[in-house]
């Protein structure tokens, strides 16, 4: 009897032991991170949605009507419901990019051996990608989480879209005065645009302050003239090498999301759609055999826009997209080149340049960054119809800058809607050309009820424009 | 007959030996003894709860090849549903969802041990983004080990266990050995073919090529190339543009077969086969996509020995199980070894021990859901019915290449085919296959020392253990990228256990019997997987080295959870009809803060038998019980601290990224709440029973992620909320309608509804997201509402509940049905379940068939979602009631008739601006492309909603013992011989083209059908002998 109690109890002591809540520790996973990592991974995934042609996070490169699909032709007919789409859009930009920018400034901010003045930098740094990625979510849906979002409520209000963008500018110009007043933010490999270094950065505010001015032309053009021409005195990019450019690897899993589409997963679902087709044709322009591929005599097959088309039949994706490590574009020189062309076709002051010199000079410069030549542009630029009009500027530099923004569809679409060029064609199974914006998600009706309800005055009808979008 | 055991001893403690024979209605005789919580035996009579039990040959008589499916239809309360793959997982829901987001399968005991019933499916395979149903674990068990189930349903009966029993228990007693004169030799063989139901797959139209509608142009030449359904090529190279069917379109929407036109098909294409280069006539062929399927062979040979004396006694036994799946290139394997030993140390002490090590082994498991591992993606969903299945099983026996019907790269400057959409299926069943190993052990060593006459204690360690290694390929070649992914799991759960038992008889009317024990627990799990990258340099070599690109670096999960309990059980008695029962078990989890960590929970149980109180010849036996309980549960295993993942580094730049899911520091345990009354009753000399329980179970307070906008930053979020009720009958019937010495009919009716309502979510939120899945479907729980509805943009209905039609504008215009907002289309849970089972016994002849019933529940299917529109099933060709062909237009006498609709002319609206001033009436929708009526493009989601009740044959034996005085003399002394069936027939369903009850994966994502597999019809025979 004895010999078993004793036993008994050292087996209940053998089990009864040590403290349980050290048990539940994650040693797989880290509780902190260097912020930089949270930056670089921001960095790459706001790029990966802007570049992926997944039809189920990103549709705008056929909604700009440069693609449209071949068998399947849902997306192209504007059904993006169907594969929540925009739901899609707010867990990329507010679940991964702002959240992750968000616990980065929050680590930033209590690390107590960073010194002040390269913190001000890296937050800088920050603010603007938190700029970007709320532009592009206003410029998709308008009313979006703004002042609430990322925060401790649960049930974010939505902010005006017009509010939203008057913000960001402000934020624009305050982090370009931290970027001048600094020259390296610290964040070293971390910074995948720039390297840390803050002159790169400011270009990039200045320019990205000029993209948000250029978009409030028509709607309040006395502020967006001031703000305009404050960016461009900044000093905008306005080489090749200032770019704001993700230079994606060359090996899986971070490489070009075109790439990933055309090549790696090897599908074959897009093709010319005939409105960019029609476009190139008509001028002979010299980035076709760039842009897509399978011509007949030069000329780009286009498929009727949103029709059932064979792949074979027609023009596909070009071979300049079938790159692994083709940098991405945040904002590039030739999306300037054409911003400032447009500030100047308005009259406003761009330091003495002409509205057509500017215009010449961005479209040579997307025909160079496309395999063109100088002789290319200026043979391509003489042709009517190309060549700038005063008269009849919105539609020729519309139509430039929609085609200069190829294989960028979030931009596409936007410089579409901004200029109404060119005329977007009907799709064939919708029936109406492409929407002025997204409709609100499935999960903020059913997660963010009241609140989504309430945006954009209970107006969540597609057709409806955004708020820069007035003419 | 039952061996009455005493009070409070343990079922495994060596004390009792032999087989508990029970009946199968759960209906006891007066004495029967049950097994409950811990291994607690006890007289059935005194238990204030419902307790249902199965005989072990219940389970093996028809066998599923996890045994769990054999529970079907056989207990009161309990949901099986099989997801219907080879080795599939088995869904065991007890008396409904209680979790919102948790685990809600039952917990499986052996012997005492719990054990790991983990269902490790990925979530991408349980929401249908294809993977693999690797089982449960707990399918390990063997069924020829199995002496008794007992199934503990409430929280009353299973509070004992502590938190995670909430869901209903079911215990399994494992055969022991018995005491004997020399050894006892039992070997049984048996051998199931099965070949599946046609009734449960896709019955294709036989009149249509491939194509998705009329545009291959341009029309370049006359006759069949002016309609543009098929493509000019010159596939022969002569110059001349040949009629080719468009390899690319994994749809049915093409020319009109004709044996008088020859057409350039897939098969002319290929330089390796004689058809290279060579039209053939346009005609429907030989073989469809059920021919893919092959008869499934199981056999099972098992062999056992035991032995028993005043010593002690032993059982060992070893059975081997083999099958060869539906599928080609699929097979499974599983050998049991088991050993049960009980030693009688002294006079006080009894040491006893199991062991069951377990091997495991899969090769070609069906893929499943939308994948092209699936096969039934092709065949159910996008598909050419002019491809006869029988040449790619040629092709690719001929070549060992992936010649498939769904080719490009002809016409377009390149001379390489590669599959555009669909690999050949047999390429991919037998290249692109994936196995996987678990080698385990079960076991435990107790020991039980008598104080004296009424006290003793048992310590007792037990242990699960198992290692598990799943591989997973996609050859070169295949239309997916080139991959080799591995998987390694390691599984631990410890238990300790301490348990004092008293069991005196107080006065002559007072009796007690009690237990004071400690319980410790850990389960720790250890996880890496790892896979190529960028795809596969040589080709047919799948290690990790062989990646194109760096691998990026393995993922990897560890995670320990420890509970700490304490448990006291009192039962007091008065005078053999009144007896009650209280519990208390405090738990102290690892999971939860430390602030809240510890959490106690009582149940109260009352069983009076009012038969002893009055006297009425035809009742033989009365009880009444009623019981409450409480249950508290923890949290998963780090959900209260947030960490960061590293991603795979950009270049040489390091990434991180916040979860998606936003865990909370700040958890409070789960509380169930249940109460439960039950009448039991045996009338006319027990030859008609009856059992009745009504129970209301409430659990609250739930720890779940759930989902939030992802405007806050993150898409889930841990939170304590939630209410969920269910309210249930359970009605269990038996009779025994002729009893004589030469024949015994039984009969036994099982009958169970349970109403589920989701009463509240976390604060005003209107909506939990239980699974987002293909085809703008969400599978949901909403307040006011049943768990599992399913949600998705519904039809337009008038007041009359017709359907609303409208003529859709365009090219492609004509009568389609108006799509309303997303809207409740469905959900999962059946409105009642019953089993009727029937047995006959004639001298040595012995039979018995089993009807298995649901009623109600949904399903969404998204193979008719596509399938409709690619036009490979029967309803998308044939006539119409006008005579004419359904591909012609309407407007031309052509169309599917729609019947019972209302029409819509498309402007009308009311006050409100919603559509009015319906017509009702009769109308033809088109059917000549994909963008029909019926298809993905313009169906309202709730078209392919369907009923999945059903009325299943689900068991059918026919046993004859042989005579001993004829065997005798060979020294035998027993020698069964059976013929049994396995889901022989869907008696009654209204669901086309599929197996109701099929589905992707245990869990709480059930409701949807994605390239199902048909259901399996088995037949098999089987002989045990016994010397």
């Amino acid at each position: 009897m004895k010999k078993i109690l004793i036993a008994a109890s050292a087996a209940l002591m053998v089990a009864s032991c040590g403290d349980l809540t050290s048990l539940n520790q994650n040693t797989k996973a880290p509780e902190t991170v260097p912020a930089g990592t949270l930056v670089a991974n921001a960095t790459v995934s706001m790029m990966d949605y802007l570049s992926t042609v997944n039809v189920n996070v990103n549709n705008f490169t056929l909604w700009s009507q440069h693609w449209t699909q071949t068998t399947y032709v849902d997306e192209s007919n504007f059904d993006y419901n169907n594969r929540d789409v925009n739901g899609n859009t707010y867990d990329a930009m507010y679940a991964t990019v702002l959240r992750d920018l968000s616990d980065a400034k929050a680590i930033i901010n209590a690390d107590e051996q960073l010194d002040a003045a390269t913190k001000a930098q890296q937050l800088a740094v920050i603010d603007i990608l938190e700029v970007y990625a709320y532009s592009t979510l206003v410029d998709v849906f308008g009313d979006v989480p703004y002042s609430e979002a990322i925060g401790e409520s649960l049930a974010p209000a939505y902010d005006g879209a017009a509010a939203i963008y008057g913000d960001l500018g402000t934020r624009v110009f305050a982090s370009h005065a931290v970027f001048m007043a600094g020259s390296d933010n610290g964040l070293g490999s971390y910074d995948l645009l720039y390297g840390g270094s803050s002159a790169g950065w400011a270009k990039f505010a200045a320019s990205l302050g000029l993209r948000l001015s250029i978009r409030m032309a028509d709607v309040s053009p006395t502020d967006a003239q001031a703000a305009a021409e404050a960016a461009i005195g900044a000093g905008v990019i306005t080489l090749a090498s200032e770019s704001a450019a993700l230079n994606y690897t060359s090996s899986p899993p971070h490489t070009n999301p075109y790439w990933d589409a055309l090549v790696q997963s090897g599908r074959k679902d897009f093709i010319a759609a005939n409105t960019i087709a029609d476009v190139m044709n008509m001028y002979a322009d010299p980035r076709r055999s760039a842009y897509f591929k399978n011509l007949s005599n030069d000329s780009v097959i286009g498929a009727a826009y949103g029709l059932q088309s064979s792949y074979n039949l027609h023009s596909q994706p070009g071979t300049a997209l079938e790159n692994a490590s083709r940098p991405a574009m945040f904002l590039d020189n030739v999306e300037v080149g054409f911003l400032l062309a447009d500030a100047a076709s308005r009259g406003w002051s761009v330091g003495g340049l002409t509205a057509a010199s500017l215009y010449d000079a961005a479209v040579a410069e997307s025909i160079l960054a496309w395999g063109g030549t100088a002789t290319d542009a200026a043979t391509y630029l003489a042709q009517t119809g190309v060549t700038y009009d005063a008269a009849n500027w919105k539609t020729i530099l519309g139509t430039q800058k929609w085609l200069a923004m190829y294989s960028r569809g979030n931009e596409a679409w936007s410089t579409q809607r901004m200029y109404d060029a060119p005329a977007m064609n009907i799709a064939d199974a919708a029936q109406r050309v492409t929407p002025l914006r997204m409709s609100y998600g499935i999960d903020e009706y059913s997660l963010n009820t009241s609140n989504v309800e309430a945006a954009r005055g209970g107006n969540d009808d597609d057709t409806s424009p955004i708020f820069w979008d007035v003419n | 007959m039952a061996t009455v055991f005493s009070f409070g001893a343990f079922a495994q403690n060596g004390g009792e030996t032999g087989e508990v024979e029970t009946n199968n209605l759960g209906i006891d005789k007066l004495e029967e003894v049950v097994v409950t919580a811990l291994g607690i035996s006890r007289e059935k009579k005194t238990v204030g709860y419902a307790v249902q039990e199965v005989a072990g040959d219940e389970v093996t008589r028809a066998k599923a090849d996890n045994f769990m499916a054999s529970l079907s239809g056989k207990i009161a309360g309990v949901n099986v549903t099989q997801s219907g793959t080879m080795g599939g997982s088995a869904n065991v829901v007890i008396r409904g969802y209680k979790s919102l987001t948790g685990n809600n399968q039952a917990l499986f005991v052996v012997d005492g041990i719990p054990i790991s019933n983990q269902i490790t499916n990925t979530g991408n395979q349980r929401t249908g983004r294809g993977g693999y149903d690797y089982g449960n674990a707990a399918m390990d068990i063997n069924p020829e080990d199995i002496a008794k189930v007992t199934v503990l349903k409430g929280a009353a009966a299973t509070a004992l266990y502590g938190s995670r029993a909430s869901n209903g228990v079911i215990l399994i007693t494992t055969k022991k050995g018995t005491k004997r004169d020399g050894l006892g030799v039992s070997i049984t063989y048996g051998v199931q073919r099965g070949t599946i139901d046609p009734n449960t797959y896709v019955k294709y139209q036989k009149e249509f090529g491939a194509g998705y509608g009329p545009y291959y142009g341009p029309d370049t030449l006359n006759g069949y190339f002016t309609d543009a359904k098929i493509v000019a090529y010159d596939v022969d190279g002569d110059g001349i543009l040949d009629p080719t069917i468009p390899t690319t379109e994994d749809a049915s929407f093409g020319l009109r077969f004709d044996p008088n036109y020859d057409v350039y098909t897939w098969e002319s294409l290929y330089p390796e086969l004689a058809t290279y280069g060579v039209a053939q006539p346009h005609v429907a062929p030989d073989t469809d996509g059920s021919d893919f399927y092959q008869e499934s062979v199981t056999t099972n040979k098992s062999v056992s020995i035991d032995g028993g004396s005043d010593m002690g006694s032993f059982r060992v036994g070893m059975t081997q199980y083999d099958t060869k799946g539906i599928a080609p290139g699929s097979e499974m394997q599983r050998n049991n070894f088991s050993f049960n030993g009980s030693l009688n140390a002294s006079d006080k002490l009894t040491v006893t021990t199991t062991a069951n090590f377990i091997q495991q082994a899969a090769k070609g498991r069906n893929g499943t859901g939308y994948d092209s591992k699936n096969p039934n993606q092709s065949f159910r969903q996008w598909w050419n019915v002019g491809v006869d299945v029988n040449k790619l099983r040629q092709y690719y026996e001929q070549t060992g290449k992936n010649i498939t019907w769904n080719p490009y790269g002809y016409g377009s400057g390149s001379s390489t085919l590669k599959p555009i959409y669909f690999d050949n299926a047999y390429f991919s069943a037998y290249e692109n296959y994936q196995n996987d190993s678990r080698n385990r052990l079960i076991g435990n060593v107790a020991a039980t020392y008598e104080i004296n006459d009424w006290l003793s204690v048992l310590a007792r360690a037990s242990v699960d253990t198992y290692s598990e290694m799943q591989e997973e390929r996609v050859a070169v070649t295949s239309v997916d990228v080139s991959r080799y992914g591995r998987k390694n799991r390691s599984f631990t759960e410890s238990n300790l256990d301490l348990v004092l038992t008293a069991n005196k008889q107080l006065t002559d009317d007072i009796s007690f019997n009690g237990n004071l024990g400690a319980n410790s627990r850990r389960t720790s799990v250890d996880y890496i997987s790892a896979a190529t990258n960028g795809g596969l340099v040589v080709p047919g070599v799948y290690a990790l080295s062989n990646s194109a690109s760096t691998p990026d670096a393995p993922y990897e999960s560890a995670y320990t959870i420890g509970v700490d309990g304490f448990f006291a059980r009192a039962s007091v008695g008065y005078k053999n009809f009144l007896y009650v029962d209280l519990t208390g078990r405090q738990d102290k989890s690892s999971t939860l803060p430390a602030a809240n960590n510890t959490y106690f929970y009582p149940s109260a149980t009352l069983s009076l038998i009012f038969s002893e109180l009055i006297d009425v010849d035809a009742i033989s036996f009365g009880k009444l019980r009623f019981n409450t309980a409480q249950v508290g549960s923890d949290a998963p295993a780090q959900a209260l601290l947030n960490s960061y993942n590293m991603g795979t580094a950009f270049g040489s730049t390091s990434l991180a990224s916040a979860p998606s899911t936003d865990n909370n520091a700040n958890l409070l345990p789960e509380v169930t709440n249940s109460t439960e009354v039950g009448v039991e009753m045996m009338f006319f000399n027990n030859r008609v029973g009856l059992d009745v329980s009504l129970y209301d179970q409430t659990s609250s307070n739930q720890i779940m992620p759930t989902k939030v906008s992802s405007s806050t930053g993150s898409i889930y979020k841990y939170v304590n909320a939630g209410v969920i009720n269910n309210k249930g009958i359970e009605l269990s019937l038996s009779a025994t309608p002729v009893r004589t010495d030469d024949f015994e009919w039984n009969m036994n009716l099982n009958w169970t509804k349970n109403t589920n309502m989701v009463e509240s979510l976390y604060g005003d939120l209107e909506s939990l997201q239980l699974a987002s899945v293909q085809g703008g479907i969400t599978i949901e729980a909403r307040p006011g509402q049943a768990y599992g509805n399913i949600y998705g943009v519904a039809n337009v209905y008038d007041d009359a509940g017709r359907r609303v039609v409208y003529d859709m504008p365009g090219s492609y215009g004509g009568v389609r049905y108006l799509r309303g907002d997303a809207d409740v289309i469905g959900n999962i849970n059946p409105d009642w379940m019953a089993g009727f089972n029937n047995s006959f016994r004639y001298k040595n002849f012995t039979a018995s068939a089993l009807l298995d019933m649901r009623m109600g529940g949904n399903f969404f299917s998204l193979d008719t979602y596509y399938g409709f529109g690619t036009g490979i099933y029967d309803i998308t060709a044939g006539t119409n009631d006008l005579g004419n062909s359904v591909r012609d237009l309407a407007a031309d006498g052509g169309g599917v008739k729609v019947t019972d609709v209302a029409y819509w002319d498309g402007a009308t609206v009311d006050a409100d601006g919603n559509p009015s001033g319906f017509v009702a009436g009769d109308y033809y929708a088109d059917m000549h492309y994909y963008g029909n009526a019926f298809g993905w493009a313009r169906a309202p989601k709730d078209l392919h909603v369907y009923d999945a009740s059903y009325l299943k044959l689900r068991e059918v034996s026919l046993s004859y013992s042989v005579p001993s005085d004829m065997i005798a003399s060979y020294g035998i002394q027993g020698l069964d011989i059976g013929l049994s069936g396995r889901n022989l027939a869907i008696l009654w369903k209204n669901a086309p083209y599929t197996d109701p009850e099929a589905g992707l994966s245990a869990g709480n994502i059930q409701g949807y059908q994605s390239g199902a597999y048909p259901a399996v019809r088995q037949i098999g025979w089987n002989v045990n002998i016994k010397f």
